[in-house]
């Protein structure tokens, strides 16, 4: 890599408790545009916590604070009258488990756009197509838009998620390991795709998959007990560490 | 999957066992093989033969297994480093087995001749090869990057040796032809001895790589040595 990457988010300082437990304790982190960012780390490490963090998603859950700043375009999401709708429409989130809506394959694509005002029929066809064709999903589902996207494969219904998070344009989209329920095929088909969404998006992955890690991303975090341990360039992390924390999580000669 | 971890590493330290076992049986064909030319000694110059199918199949039994490993367990930072780094070493390993094996064949070539003059130059360049290959092995033994410490200066003094060998051999050759035959025999040895100094340097790069991290040029290029008289 050698072109330098610019911000496109930023992590800062950031301490989260969940009641009393500290879940991560000062983070600071870059998420450069247009590239992969992936997070690794230990069961329990924080990962995905950070993860929701980005999209503020952990507002929800009951006893969570926060401190420090995660910051888009030069502006904390976390400061005061922050508009959350307006941030989850600019970072999207494709979970681990696919959830497709229970409705149509069309639908699921189209109900975004609409709640955020697009309603004429001619308009929303051209997002679902291309969405679709952006998830690499479009050959296999053209012909049964009406269907119900339960009926769909793991896989496809994973692809169909990340077509529905591409539908209201975000800059960024958050995965929480998304391929941990799909088999190598449909992984391999997930890891192609956000290798193409890049040129156009920024994402940030969480991964139990090392192998996955290295395979798809630009950059790597390596959390550990609620801290970021490493943050580099994934090949640099993966060939030559330089913390022994990641060196041993990674040969696997942790604990 | 903490066994498995477990398992990965023993399995890997057995096959750098092995890599140095390789090695050691690489180093002992080169010097024989110099030993057996020095003193015609046509029984240890086959005895060396009989070692060429040996190295080969440590070759590629080494390298099977490692690409077992890697296939099974995708090691990564260090784990990965130390597994390149014994496909490479393998290779130059058994590069260094053929040269000695290269050596007996003309120490048998030339068995029913004496030689021009007593060997000097060979056996002293061969003893500087081969001091150079030990420190590389022991370096990856012991994964000590100081062992390797002047490798560029070493491989630059055996240029010159080749280069002072090709140089004697050309006078005796022009003073009595009948000398073309071995002389040619001798500059071939010095170029094979040669080559197994710039493979020790390559298994020190490596091994540089596998306890660093960093790759480096030990043999940086430079001027080439004057063939001229």
């Amino acid at each position: 890599m050698s072109e330098k990457a610019s911000l496109e988010m930023e992590v800062k300082d950031l301490d989260l408790w969940y009641d009393t437990k500290q879940a991560l304790k000062k983070v600071n982190m870059p998420v450069y545009k247009n590239k992969i960012t992936a997070i690794i780390g230990p069961s329990g490490c924080g990962k995905s916590t950070l993860l929701r963090c980005m999209n503020r998603m952990n507002d929800i859950i009951d006893k969570c604070r926060i401190e420090g700043e995660i910051r888009l375009d030069d502006k904390d999401v976390y400061q005061k009258n922050y508009d959350v709708v307006e941030l989850r429409k600019r970072v999207g989130m494709v979970f681990q488990k696919p959830n497709p809506f229970p409705k149509s394959i069309y639908e699921n694509i189209a109900y975004a756009p609409r709640i955020h005002g697009v309603k004429k029929k001619k308009k929303l066809d051209g997002i679902v197509q291309q969405c679709l064709k952006d998830a690499f999903i479009w050959g296999e589902v053209h012909d049964r838009m009406e269907s119900s996207a339960m009926g769909l494969s793991g896989g496809q219904q994973q692809r169909l998620c990340i077509a529905r998070a591409l539908s209201i344009e975000p800059d960024v989209i958050l995965m929480d390991e998304p391929c941990s329920a799909l088999d190598p095929i449909a992984t391999a088909k997930i890891e192609d795709l956000m290798r193409v969404l890049v040129k156009d998006y920024t994402v940030v992955i969480v991964t139990h998959n090392m192998q996955q890690a290295a395979r798809v991303s630009d950059y790597t975090a390596y959390m550990y007990l609620g801290e970021l341990i490493e943050f580099g360039e994934t090949e640099q992390i993966f060939e030559n560490p330089q913390e022994e924390l990641t060196e041993k999580y990674i040969t696997g000669r942790f604990g | 999957m903490e066994r498995m971890v477990e398992d990965f590493h023993n399995e890997l330290e057995k096959l750098k066992k092995r890599v140095v076992r390789m090695g050691n049986l690489a180093q002992d064909m080169l010097k024989k093989s110099v030993k057996a030319l020095k003193e015609k000694d046509t029984d240890l110059a086959k005895e060396i033969l009989n070692c060429k199918n040996e190295i080969a199949n440590m070759d590629e039994k080494i390298e099977q297994d490692a690409l077992k490993l890697l296939t099974l367990f995708q090691p990564m930072a260090k784990d990965m480093r130390e597994m390149a780094t014994v496909l490479k070493m393998i290779t130059y390993l058994a590069r260094i087995g053929r040269y000695g094996k290269d050596i007996a064949n003309i120490t048998l070539e030339l068995a029913d001749k004496p030689h021009v003059k007593e060997l000097v130059s060979i056996p002293y360049m061969a003893k500087e090869v081969d001091s150079m290959i030990n420190d590389a092995l022991t370096a990856f033994e012991n994964e000590d990057v100081e062992t390797i410490d002047g490798f560029t200066a070493r491989e630059k003094n055996v240029d010159e040796l080749r280069y002072s060998i090709f140089r004697e051999c050309l006078t005796y050759m022009m003073e009595d032809s009948k000398t073309i035959k071995r002389c040619a025999r001798y500059i071939m040895v010095a170029r094979y001895l040669e080559r197994c100094g710039d493979h020790a340097v390559k298994m020190a790069e490596k091994v540089f790589y596998m306890v660093t991290g960093e790759h480096i040029d030990l043999d940086p290029p430079g001027p080439t040595p004057d063939c001229e008289l």
